[in-house]
């Protein structure tokens, strides 16, 4: 179980590193579109979500400790995503 | 039984003060990356291209090291939560090798953002400039006090594994000084695609 816990945390960190190329190459390549946006957003979400899990270990922590940042990065991400989507009213 | 497969913990790791000043920062943090969001909304080109000139490839190195010395950290944590009364010794050398990688990750973290910054100041660019900058040096310079900061944790830290300061029974300064150091990558994940890729 300790092993097993153990490669965890290496497994997260090779995921969090694939997920942090993949937003560069979209920024450096410049591939990112209105739609890729909205993956950019999830990729952040779980990566965020991993870091709180796994880093801060809250998956071992009772309901509502665990998920208050998990919340809080689901509003903001959400929040950020209605302001990048939403249309712009035209200015006269 | 190992501390591992217990039922769940009643509250998070670290002394609760730490989880306060936590949701204080993220809720901080929030507000200005959905105030960053929204004022985005009134001027996107001018956004668009005052972005163009930060380097992106500073942010992705500054990623990649956040996340790795969080990784370090983590190591070290899990090096408490499997030490026992016989290796109490061993468990802190060992913590403190893993705290040593992620303070010269911390080091070089604000280096780099250090030059960044050079670089951008050397452009005349200030917090008046437009309103990407004030957004872009506001998060970015409240960001990187609260990576020295964290840096300077992690090194009391590690001076107390140098003097096999923690036991079994009691580590949560270091759960505290880890918990924070996990919140400063948190908010860098969330602030790189924000500032440097979304447009």
């Amino acid at each position: 179980m300790k092993m097993k816990i153990k490669r965890t945390l290496e497994y997260v960190w090779i995921f969090l590193v694939i997920l942090t190329i993949f937003a560069y190459l979209l920024g450096y390549l410049k591939l990112i579109s209105t739609s890729l946006v909205g993956v950019l957003l999830l990729t952040t979400f779980i990566k965020g979500a991993l870091v709180s899990d796994y880093f801060m270990g809250l998956k071992g922590v009772a309901g509502k400790y665990r998920f208050i940042p998990v919340i809080w990065l689901g509003v903001v991400i959400i929040l950020i995503a209605i302001a990048y989507y939403l249309p712009v009213p035209a200015t006269h | 039984m190992s501390k591992f497969i217990a039922l769940k913990e009643k509250y998070p790791p670290g002394d609760f003060g730490i989880w306060i000043i936590i949701y204080v920062e993220l809720i901080t943090f929030g507000l200005f990356f959905i105030g960053y969001a929204i004022s985005r909304r009134t001027n996107i080109e001018m956004f668009n291209s005052s972005q163009l000139m930060l380097n992106q490839t500073s942010g992705f190195i500054n990623t990649f090291i956040l996340i790795s010395s969080s990784y370090l950290v983590a190591k070290g944590i899990y090096t408490m939560r499997t030490m026992t009364q016989d290796n109490i010794k061993e468990s802190n050398t060992k913590a403190s090798k893993w705290l040593a990688f992620a303070i010269v990750c911390g080091v070089a973290f604000l280096f780099i953002k250090i030059s960044e910054f050079y670089h951008i100041f050397a452009q005349g660019i200030t917090l008046s400039t437009n309103k990407f900058f004030m957004f872009y040096l506001l998060l970015t310079l409240f960001h990187f006090m609260h990576v020295f900061l964290g840096t300077i944790i992690l090194f009391n830290i590690r001076q107390r594994t140098k003097i096999a300061g923690y036991t079994p029974d009691d580590y949560r300064g270091f759960e505290s000084g880890a918990s924070y150091w996990h919140m400063v990558d948190l908010l860098w994940i969330v602030l790189f695609p924000l500032i440097y890729i979304i447009r």
